[in-house]
């Protein structure tokens, strides 16, 4: 005989069934614990920021004139380039500035070597660890032939890459 | 059980069911992060600014070529090849040819080949 009494006590037993699923579920995910910054998104949107920076600092103001980065490339005024890619990196719309941190190297060549340039170093204020998340973003860029030989990767007309690493700190 | 007040089973169940769907939702709030994965490193991996930017380089080189002895023009080219292949894991080659006359403009044929052995990227384009 088939009835339909003890109906709740068969629910109430699928719900416990659930309840220990849902658990063992918890327990074996907990072991890889996945954070926000696995995702790449941030060192994207970073990339993104730096690539920009860089192709504004590249467009001159008027055809044919002398782009800020090229001006401070041949200058080989690293403070200068510092100065202004950050101000552009940390510029927000609204709320509290961004902290971007930079260094660049300049990558030249030289007969058949390729040689490196450090423009800009690391901040020497101790929040340099070494391990930070950075990402690198590059531009080349164009010198023309200098008589002066102040500048460090020669004084040829020559191309040159410029590599910022950023980083959020 | 059996000899316990069985009233206001119904609710409880309910009030079972109504924290299980809380738990789901907390659970789709949780993966959300998860969503752009893929994507970021989709852009990540694609190189658009590296190919973007080699395209002006190209251009700028063929915009030298009216001011630069063929010796130096030749370095900037050699200069762009051996520098992407040592820092940036990309085999390049580009040329510019003679002008040719096009829709009445005198235009270089530029032909720019690219390969950093996942994206290929290959462009003959007038400038």
């Amino acid at each position: 005989m088939v009835n339909e009494r003890g109906q709740l006590y068969t629910m109430e037993g699928v719900a416990a069934g659930v309840i220990m699923l849902l658990t063992a579920y918890i327990v074996v995910s907990t072991t890889s614990v996945y954070t926000a910054g696995d995702t790449h998104i941030p060192d994207m949107q970073l990339e993104q920021l730096g690539s920009d920076v860089l192709a504004m600092m590249d467009t001159p103001d008027t055809e044919g004139a002398e782009s800020d980065l090229e001006s401070f490339i041949s200058a080989s005024d690293g403070d200068g380039f510092k100065n202004a890619f950050l101000s552009h990196c940390n510029m927000v719309t609204s709320g509290p500035p961004d902290y971007l941190n930079m260094s660049a190297n300049v990558t030249y060549r030289s007969g058949n070597n390729i040689k490196e340039y450090q423009f800009v170093e690391p901040p020497g204020d101790g929040s340099w660890t070494g391990r930070e998340s950075a990402v690198r973003v590059t531009r080349w860029v164009q010198l023309d032939s200098q008589s002066s030989p102040s500048r460090p990767y020669g004084t040829r007309a020559q191309a040159v890459l410029v590599e910022v690493l950023l980083w959020r700190a | 059980m059996a000899c316990m007040n069985e009233d206001g089973q119904w609710i409880v169940l309910m009030g079972l069911l109504v924290a299980v769907g809380m738990f789901f939702l907390a659970l789709i709030i949780n993966q959300s992060a998860l969503v752009g994965q893929t994507t970021a490193e989709g852009v990540l991996e694609f190189p658009k600014n590296d190919i973007r930017d080699l395209r002006e380089a190209v251009f700028d080189y063929v915009d030298a070529s009216n001011t630069l002895t063929s010796e130096q023009h030749a370095d900037i080219q050699k200069d762009i090849i051996t520098i992407s292949l040592e820092r940036k894991n990309a085999v390049v080659s580009f040329s510019a040819g003679d002008p040719q006359d096009v829709s009445g403009r005198e235009l270089h044929p530029v032909e720019i080949h690219y390969n950093n052995g996942v994206t290929v990227y290959n462009e003959t384009v007038y400038y």
